[in-house]
């Protein structure tokens, strides 16, 4: 057998150039809806409505984001929207207990990191696969936000909090300033950073990373705790904008998040993602339900159009994968 | 028999009655002739014609990689044959699907079980023909039928016991009835003793001698010699893809069937050079393991050490406990005269051991990434500065090993999996390479790979040596490991068994240790 005979190697695109073609696609599809929606509708291409646009998408993003470091490492994190309700509850209770704002901040966040660790924990240590630990938490937290408020909600008075995410920054809203405060470190840490090779490699094969020295249950804490955290930042932000605390809220957001992760090219079998994907993916979900809302299309179709998406999208960039081989 | 004809008789679909000898006992049931099997350009079986006699024990002996399970895999219409012709009591056959051999009566008893671990002995035996009344499975008829038939057979085995409960063995002993009771003209057994007990070989020994009195051909590949002279009327050797010979069981001995098996025609040149043995880099004491048992060795600057051994003797699982993957549970190891706890794979890696392991697509590689980032996993820690990647360091030190190894790829960034099996290899030591290392463990360095590529990794190695390393070579390849270790260690078993120095004994005398007869 001659090595050359066999090699693939030629034929197969350099990886790098697939995925920054593949983002073009996405943002072209983006603009494309929007243009199209102003063509459309007298209401979309309004600063009020593109506010409101930046507003929905922003705090999907960000849950997306996370979501992605962790469907990297070939792993689920279904409990991400129980987090956003559940933290919620938190910096509520924790505000209208008189705790300063600052600490309730923190201390909300710290526990977005406890439950990503907990979910590593059970992963790692009791062997549990990542899609039933993390939908034990999304039920049990749902319980324990409801088992706080008594099943009712707790009203948020601190208007710094509160004015928040109804607050502009250089003419773009605030919510919409946090998704680049998340994704630019998000950036560094999975694309410039070497425990972004790291998540890549234990998604690819957990054994060969091990083998290598990569420190794979480190690797997996890291992952969820990102996951959490970014959702408990969610959290923060969603109680800012509804300005009460509520477990029952952000439901269905896990999969708005996953949804996001898949359209912008996360393969739910590990090793293939970025930040940006996600990013676009989920503003291309923002952009469709806003769009359909400016043109009064049933709600429900709204749902089957995002589902339809899914399919398309993935089932192209499926095709692209095994024509790359 | 009765019993089974009785069972098939309270079926009321599904029926498929074979009539016993289709062909008088004696004559050729089953013939071969220039069957070839190429897997691209590699021929994993070279033209072979062989011919079975119905009714008689033709036991299969030869190396891992001799073209045994090729072989197998086109009786049983698991691959397709590339040329030739199978005929098939006289007639010629297709043999395409694995339906048509089961049709047909040809069917194998696999080494790994391939039943259903779920489902209980009964419905095994009867998965896919199960005994139906109005579209209804009749269980209670099923297992009882099923219990007959073990029962019959003599193994004490309970029909109605969750498959996944019972021994290896004893599932293999389960495989076999099923095999049995389905109208089998032709069966064959894959290493069929590997996980069995003594009783329980004794037991499969008993069922096949009484299937061949009811006519079955059976066809038993073994690595045991004392197996296949016990039970077989006629033996064939089959070496590297080439059927070297036939013989009747009483007209040959051990030594003339070891000698057919190995004595190859060797066109690969083996590099090898000597260097004078330096200081000791690691030595095990009664090093015990998951797998491996009792093990000392050492390892000095600038020589190969060979572990010689059949695949699941324990070497792999020595290396992967000496690698810090798996703790050893007894036993010591001193490293340069230390003594060392290898707690973890990092604690391996920072004293300077670099494992190639056994399997690239299972522990080797991350198929789905780049060779680059392949290429740097082990040394991430290092290209790092403040808080990312130093990418043009990254880029470098990929595009260095990918030129000094000849890796032949485009680019860095084209994925591990579109490589071939010579090239992963590299892209494997490329690993190790750049990481650096004192003791190099190589794992069936060379399975899978080209000629071309072989000799490239031997030239390596002796660069290695040059540099003061040493190396750790584990092979099944017996000529591998007896042309470039320095000192050869042969596994059976998990127990190292015995240990030559170069060439000091003969390749019979390795085998014959390393099979155990």
């Amino acid at each position: 057998m001659s090595a050359e005979t066999v090699e693939s190697g030629a034929s197969a695109a350099p990886r790098k150039g697939v995925s920054i073609l593949f983002g073009l696609t996405l943002l072209g599809l983006l603009l494309f809806l929007w243009l199209l929606l102003g063509f459309a509708t007298n209401s979309f291409w309004t600063p009020n409505n593109i506010s409101n646009l930046l507003r929905q998408g922003a705090m999907t993003a960000i849950l997306a984001v996370g979501q992605t470091f962790v469907i990297i490492t070939a792993g689920i994190d279904l409990s991400v929207g129980a987090v956003v309700g559940f933290t919620s509850v938190i910096v509520a209770w924790l505000l209208a207990a008189g705790v300063p704002l600052w600490a309730a901040i923190i201390l909300t966040l710290a526990f977005g990191v406890l439950i990503g660790a907990f979910h590593a924990f059970g992963i790692v240590r009791m062997g549990l696969p990542p899609f039933i630990i993390t939908l034990a938490t999304l039920t049990s937290l749902r319980g324990i936000g409801l088992l706080i408020t008594n099943g009712s909600t707790i009203s948020i008075t601190n208007e710094a909090f509160t004015n928040f995410s109804r607050a502009d920054f250089l003419g773009v809203p605030s919510l919409f300033w946090m998704v680049i405060v998340v994704a630019i470190p998000a950036y560094i840490f999975l694309h410039l950073s070497r425990f972004g090779r790291y998540l890549f490699a234990v998604g690819s094969n957990s054994e060969a990373a091990r083998l290598s020295g990569v420190n794979v249950h480190r690797t997996i804490y890291l992952a969820y705790i990102l996951s959490s955290t970014c959702a408990a930042f969610v959290g923060l932000l969603l109680a800012s904008r509804i300005g009460i605390g509520n477990a029952t809220q952000a439901e269905g957001w896990e999969l708005q998040a996953i949804a996001s992760s898949v359209i912008g090219g996360t393969s739910l079998f590990g090793a293939v993602g970025s930040v940006h994907g996600p990013l676009l993916g989920a503003f291309i979900l923002a952009t469709i339900n806003n769009g359909a809302n400016l043109l009064n299309v049933n709600s429900f179709w709204q749902r089957i159009i995002t589902g339809a998406l899914i399919i398309v999208i993935v089932y192209f960039d499926q095709l692209r994968r095994r024509s790359a081989r | 028999m009765t019993e089974l004809q009785e069972d098939r008789d309270v079926r009321t679909e599904g029926l498929q009655v074979a009539t016993r000898h289709p062909v008088p006992k004696g004559e050729p049931i089953l013939e071969l002739r220039a069957l070839q099997k190429k897997y691209g350009l590699v021929e994993a079986l070279k033209p072979a014609s062989l011919t079975f006699l119905s009714g008689e024990i033709h036991a299969i002996v030869g190396e891992n990689g001799a073209g045994k399970s090729t072989l197998i895999k086109l009786l049983t219409g698991v691959i397709k044959r590339t040329s030739g012709e199978i005929f098939w009591c006289g007639k010629p056959v297709q043999l395409g699907t694995p339906q048509e051999a089961i049709e047909r009566g040809i069917n194998a008893v696999h080494q790994e079980v391939v039943l259903c671990a779920h489902l209980t002995v009964a419905a095994n035996m009867f998965l896919g023909d199960e005994i139906n009344r109005n579209g209804l499975m009749r269980k209670r008829a099923m297992t009882d039928a099923a219990q007959r038939v073990l029962d019959d057979l003599g193994f004490n085995l309970p029909a109605g016991a969750v498959l996944g409960s019972l021994t290896i063995g004893q599932q293999q002993l389960v495989a076999t009835a099923r095999a049995a009771m389905r109208g089998t003209q032709f069966l064959i057994f894959d290493e069929p003793t590997a996980y069995l007990t003594r009783q329980e070989s004794a037991q499969l020994f008993r069922l096949i001698r009484r299937l061949q009195a009811e006519g079955v051909t059976i066809v038993y590949i073994s690595h045991r010699m004392e197996e296949v002279f016990e039970l077989a009327d006629r033996v064939s050797v089959l070496r590297d893809g080439t059927h070297v010979g036939t013989r009747r069981i009483g007209e040959t001995n051990e030594a003339e069937l070891i000698a057919l098996m190995i004595n190859r025609t060797i066109e690969q040149i083996y590099h090898k050079e000597h260097f004078p043995p330096g200081e000791v880099i690691v030595e095990t004491r009664n090093l015990s393991g998951p797998g491996f048992q009792d093990v000392s060795l050492t390892v000095r600057a600038g020589e190969i050490v060979g572990l010689y051994g059949l695949i699941g003797a324990g070497r792999s699982e020595f290396a992967l406990g000496l690698y810090g993957r798996h703790r050893p549970s007894a036993g010591e190891v001193y490293w340069q005269g230390r003594k060392v706890e290898i707690a973890s794979e990092r604690i391996a890696m920072d004293l300077g051991i670099a494992l190639a392991p056994e399997s690239r697509r299972d522990q080797g590689l991350c198929l789905n990434l780049p060779i680059g980032l392949n290429i740097n996993l082990p040394v991430f820690n290092r290209l790092t500065r403040g808080l990312t990647i130093n990418g043009q360091q990254e880029r470098e030190n990929a595009d260095r090993q990918i030129r000094d190894l000849k890796i032949k790829t485009p680019s860095r960034r084209v994925l591990a999996s579109a490589m071939s099996g010579g090239n992963q290899q590299k892209i494997v030591i490329g690993k190790w390479l750049s990481h650096g290392a004192k003791l190099f463990i190589f794992d069936e360095p060379t399975v899978g790979v080209d000629v071309g590529t072989k000799a490239e990794i031997y030239r390596l190695f002796a660069r290695l040596l040059e540099k003061g390393a040493g190396i750790i070579l584990i092979s099944s390849y017996l000529p591998e490991v007896y042309e470039l270790a320095d000192r050869l260690h042969v596994f059976r078993r998990g127990r190292l068994v015995a240990s030559h120095d170069y060439r000091a004994a003969s390749h019979e005398e390795v085998l014959t240790q390393a099979i155990g007869v």
